[in-house]
């Protein structure tokens, strides 16, 4: 060891620990939400690119965050329409069109990246914390906790809602037989395609909520391919957590810890290869949620296109 | 039957030759592929800008694919091979089992990075570059120049040339002061576009105490820069940053110290001489300090004095004074790190 884990440096390892799961948390509890009713959204990778460069468009130019969080929303919305339209309502396969609108999006973003911005890179300043008071002063946890923008807070907040969504109201009902047994629902009276569409907008909304906070807030800026994959970890974490908003949670919070514990270990000089440094935050959330989440399970109709009188 | 086999072989070396000196005879255009925009102001940019004044000089057309991301590009090198490249560059780590398969599929010859010794003779040739000769001048510079005694190095993979600048950085350092501290850390295994990553890892290396970072990384460089520009040293001044290949100075925002520049465009030239000389795929290339291939760039950040000291170290490497060896190793170059910041 190195003596150089002071107070300050551990604080900061565990902040970004904190702002690397937040984008992992919103994409994973849509894609939670999708898989609840059914449709396995495999273009989350696409929403969140789109809000990416949506958010930071939208807080470029007018110079809010949360203006920038809310193109991002919208623009995650606009693609999971398309994905409404062609999986929901015209029922084609949901992982051929999921993988074509991601591949689509990383290079629509791409290539508007290219005009707009290939020559002056531009940067967001810092985004604001919100201090929380009392909490904030407590020695390394104080700062790395509580001193993050207010999204973060709201972001947290969202798997309490999202719980009670699921557990107590009609809505999370709707969502639970769409995704385990459609036909019943239809035969309720509830329209299972609207339910449907509901889910995997609002899933459009929160990926690209998540891609915006990656860009404006995680990285300051937007360049092609910025999501590095992470749409395909939320999609991880919604499967291994399996209904249960609270393990999205703690697999987002576990991945960043563990990232941020990869730097760690690498400062300390422990010369041991990064490739096993870095399989550690995979490794990792496999092992809890597979063994803590196992007794949850999967949609029946998951990934299945519902069709009326359909045998 | 025997009289008949010999002429058949014979015949087939023949025209094996033949084609060969064909293929070695004409290069009508060359083609780059790249992951990114050719306007990174590094690594994609830096390859883009070399293909191009390479075929100029030569006087053959260069085709540019760019911004293919690190996915497979086999549809990409049959497209351009079917357009008739008589030459492919596959700029990319992460395209160099790809780039020697379409090689031989489509008998186009392609140059690749990262595989010194994957070499064919006529159709594949490696150009791992490094500039550790440069990246030795930053290690000086930067340990010169630090204020806290403690500098970092970022890098979004640990590909050989780059592994050769952080160690050579390193050296540079413990050679100019033994007692500054040099971090290390790898963003992720191919974590090139990652600029968020890039950000959180350079936070927490400044939050150790670092006030100087080099950073290697392609987009997530991007990250770095955003780092060290909204991050306090701990002293409360600033941090500076150190680029790698290309030269940020159009967007720089005060926190650039300098860039250890490379030159590509003798390394594409001499490829082209060597696929008319039928010597393609025969070795490897090379940049360098001696024909300022390899630049450290000089920025209102470093002090006049600094500077002419600089320059004098750079005048020993050339001379062979000082010899920097390169360390291509993932592993012998953590272990470097390990040594210096004990």
């Amino acid at each position: 060891m190195t003596g150089l884990f002071s107070e300050v440096f551990l604080g900061a390892l565990l902040f970004g620990a904190v702002t690397a799961a937040i984008p992992l948390l919103l994409a994973g509890l849509g894609e939670q939400m999708s898989e609840k009713a059914g449709v396995l959204n495999i273009g989350i990778e696409g929403m969140m690119i789109c809000g990416a460069y949506c958010g930071f468009v939208g807080a470029f130019y007018s110079g809010s965050l949360w203006l920038g969080f809310l193109t991002g929303a919208l623009g995650g919305m606009a693609v999971a329409l398309v994905m409404a339209l062609l999986c929901v309502r015209l029922g084609l396969n949901q992982i051929v069109i999921g993988i074509a609108l991601t591949l689509g999006l990383e290079g629509l973003t791409a290539l508007l990246h290219h005009f707009q911005f290939s020559r002056s890179y531009p940067r967001l300043p810092a985004a604001d914390a919100t201090v929380i008071p009392v909490l904030s002063d407590i020695p390394v946890l104080g700062p790395a906790l509580f001193k993050h923008h207010l999204l973060v807070y709201l972001a947290v907040a969202l798997v309490v809602v999202m719980s009670i969504i699921y557990r107590r109201t009609q809505l999370g009902l709707n969502l639970q037989a769409a995704g385990d047994k459609p036909a019943a629902l239809d035969v309720a009276g509830v329209d299972v395609m609207r339910t449907r569409t509901i889910a995997v907008l609002t899933t459009g909304g929160m990926a690209g909520l998540g891609g915006a906070y990656l860009a404006n807030v995680g990285a300051g800026l937007f360049i092609p391919f910025i999501t590095n994959g992470a749409g395909f970890l939320g999609i991880v974490l919604a499967m291994l957590a399996r209904g249960r908003p609270i393990w999205v949670l703690f697999g987002a919070l576990l991945f960043g810890i563990c990232l941020s514990l990869t730097t760690a270990m690498q400062v300390a000089g422990i010369n041991i290869p990064t490739d096993v440094i870095q399989m550690l935050p995979f490794l990792a959330v496999m092992i809890m949620l597979v063994l803590f989440g196992r007794r949850a399970s999967l949609p029946a109709a998951l990934g299945i296109p519902y069709e009326r009188g359909a045998r | 039957m025997l009289k008949h086999l010999k002429s058949s072989v014979s015949a087939v070396l023949l025209g094996t030759f033949v084609l060969g000196s064909a293929y070695a005879a004409e290069v009508k255009s060359i083609a780059i592929l790249t992951p990114e925009e050719g306007t990174d102001y590094g690594w994609n940019q830096q390859g883009v800008d070399a293909a191009k004044a390479a075929a100029e000089a030569a006087g053959v057309e260069v085709i540019i694919a760019q911004g293919l991301g690190y996915g497979d590009v086999r549809p990409t090198l049959r497209e351009l091979a079917g357009d008739g490249a008589s030459l492919m560059i596959a700029h990319a780590s992460g395209y160099n089992t790809a780039a020697p398969e379409i090689a031989k599929e489509m008998k186009v010859p392609v140059a690749i990075v990262d595989t010194p010794a994957g070499l064919e003779k006529g159709l594949v040739a490696d150009y791992t570059l490094s500039g550790h000769e440069g990246a030795y001048l930053a290690g000086r510079l930067a340990a010169k120049m630090s204020r806290s005694g403690q500098v970092g190095i970022v890098v979004s993979g640990e590909p050989p040339s780059w592994n050769s600048q952080s160690a050579a950085f390193a050296e540079g350092v413990k050679a100019e002061n033994p007692e500054v501290k040099v971090t290390y850390a790898v963003i992720g295994p191919a974590a090139y576009s990652d600029a968020a990553g890039g950000k959180r890892v350079t936070e927490s290396l400044i939050a150790s105490g670092a006030d100087i970072i080099f950073g290697q990384g392609n987009g997530s460089s991007f990250g770095m820069l955003q780092a060290v520009e909204t991050t306090k040293a701990g002293d409360g001044g600033k941090v500076y940053f150190i680029d790698v290949i290309g030269d940020k100075t159009p967007i720089d925002k005060g926190f650039l110290l300098s860039s250890v520049v490379w030159n590509i465009t003798p390394v594409y030239s001499a490829m082209i001489a060597d696929l008319k000389a039928d010597t393609f795929g025969s070795h490897g290339y090379s940049i360098g300090l001696k024909d300022d291939s390899v630049k450290l760039l000089k920025t209102d950040a470093i002090p006049a004095e600094t500077w002419t000291e600089i320059m004098a170290l750079r005048d020993d490497v050339i001379s062979g004074k000082i010899k920097v060896e390169p360390i291509y190793d993932a592993a012998a170059v953590r272990a470097l790190m390990t040594s210096v910041s004990e």
